[in-house]
């Protein structure tokens, strides 16, 4: 019944980091979730928190970040998501969306 | 996120809590309370295996509007409905608070300059009222946001923003209509039992939910600013709220008392007046008390664009 919290960390040979401290995007919404990345010296890696409600994917947010990581080259972050009921296809959507608000340059 | 010049172009019915927050106050002076980063989750909802949120559905914080400082409660629907639980209630309420905290601050040390730099509350409502899950903080919730309501009657105005999805329903409906001032857009809806529960509970014949136009002229804006339970309607724009905000913050207190819909003998005699009138009425639809307030087609209102009807539309006479 309670919330399932997975944790994992990637090896990343890649530096590139995230140009804020911190940055976060969406909402804990139905089929949706909330990203948080940190800047954190992980000598390059990638650590992974996902607090969700649902059972018997933990392979599956394994497999899904680590594509995330490998596609972006993103290194020295830790992640921390809280999802309700995302598919895959949406954790990796909102995965590089908040990738992309992180690095962006500041508005005007 | 959107830069605010964006922002304030953009629907407030399609934004969510932060934007709003940001758009709502001027350019670049928002700060966030508890935000994200400080990960305040509701302590209740993982024992009860439900999603978190590291806001916990609200967003508060403080921005200036020209030399006011606004204080500003911005409610999440799409997270549990917006509904108020124990941490996000919490935040609600401690910001209200601050805002009083800082009026009697900036009275000692701006006593001549006070009227441009007297503090606002703004709180955008999108909620369902009570968090099931953790009920009871959630009542105690609204209880003392109305006590921090009546610790700044006369002193900082509170201004309830309601036009995003969810509405305003449940407890917190008593709590926009204890506030000061009400503004909506033409989406907003405010109201206590939401149309699903009515007619869950009474049956179709009462009150058909699935009738969207029959939901927004009991419960939508423009109802409202007919009957006088809004004070300002607006364009669909956050900008457009930013602007209505402004000019309450420059309004006396004295003006601002009598946007008020409760709160004193006199209010309690006009709303019981209306509440007589309609007894004796017995109206079928909203449209009959538009007709009766001097709106001679009142069914052509719920067509017209909210600049149109603005300039139309006949209102209920305050006592």
């Amino acid at each position: 019944m309670a919330l399932q919290v997975l944790e994992f960390e990637f090896k990343s040979e890649a530096t590139q980091t995230i140009a804020k401290e911190w940055s976060h995007l969406g909402v804990t919404g139905s089929g949706d979730l909330e990203v948080l990345f940190e800047k954190k010296d992980l000598g390059g890696n990638v650590k992974a928190k996902v607090v969700t409600p649902v059972k018997g994917f933990d392979a599956v947010w394994e497999k899904m970040i680590e594509k995330f990581v490998n596609d972006t080259g993103v290194g020295n972050i830790s992640i921390e998501i809280n999802d309700d009921n995302a598919t895959p296809i949406v954790v990796y959507m909102r995965l590089r969306q908040a990738l992309a608000e992180a690095t962006a340059k500041e508005a005007e | 996120m959107k830069s605010w010049t964006e922002l304030a172009n953009s629907s407030f019915f399609d934004a969510n809590a932060r934007e709003r927050a940001l758009g709502l106050v001027d350019k670049d002076t928002f700060t966030e309370f508890l935000s994200p980063i400080d990960r305040y989750c509701s302590p209740h909802l993982p024992v009860l295996g439900a999603a978190v949120e590291f806001d916990d559905g609200t967003v508060t914080g403080v921005g200036l509007i020209g030399k006011h400082p606004v204080f500003v409660v911005s409610m999440e629907g799409k997270f549990i409905g917006g509904a108020i639980g124990e941490v996000n209630g919490g935040k609600m309420v401690a910001t209200i608070r601050l805002a009083l905290k800082a009026a009697a601050a900036i009275k000692e040390q701006h006593p001549d300059d006070y009227a441009a730099r007297r503090p606002l509350v703004a709180i955008s409502f999108e909620t369902g009222g009570v968090r099931l899950h953790e009920a009871n903080a959630g009542l105690l919730a609204h209880a003392e946001v109305m006590d921090a309501f009546q610790d700044c009657r006369g002193i900082v105005p509170i201004v309830s923003v309601v036009g995003s999805k969810v509405g305003c329903f449940g407890g917190m409906g008593f709590v926009a209509a204890a506030t000061d001032v009400i503004v909506m857009n033409e989406e907003g809806r405010i109201g206590l039992t939401g149309p699903e529960v009515i007619e869950q509970e009474m049956g179709k014949d009462e009150f058909d939910a699935s009738n969207k136009a029959l939901v927004y002229r009991t419960t939508g804006a423009k109802h409202k600013y007919i009957i006088q339970d809004c004070n300002y309607l607006v364009e669909d724009k956050i900008g457009d709220f930013h602007n209505v905000l402004a000019e309450v913050a420059d309004i006396p207190m004295d003006e601002i008392e009598k946007m008020r819909r409760i709160g004193s003998l006199k209010l309690v005699q006009e709303q019981q007046g209306l509440v007589k009138l309609v007894g004796d009425m017995q109206p079928k639809d909203s449209m009959d008390l538009w007709k009766h307030f001097g709106n001679e087609n009142p069914a052509e209102l719920p067509e017209l664009s909210t600049a149109e009807f603005l300039k139309v539309v006949k209102r209920r006479e305050r006592a």
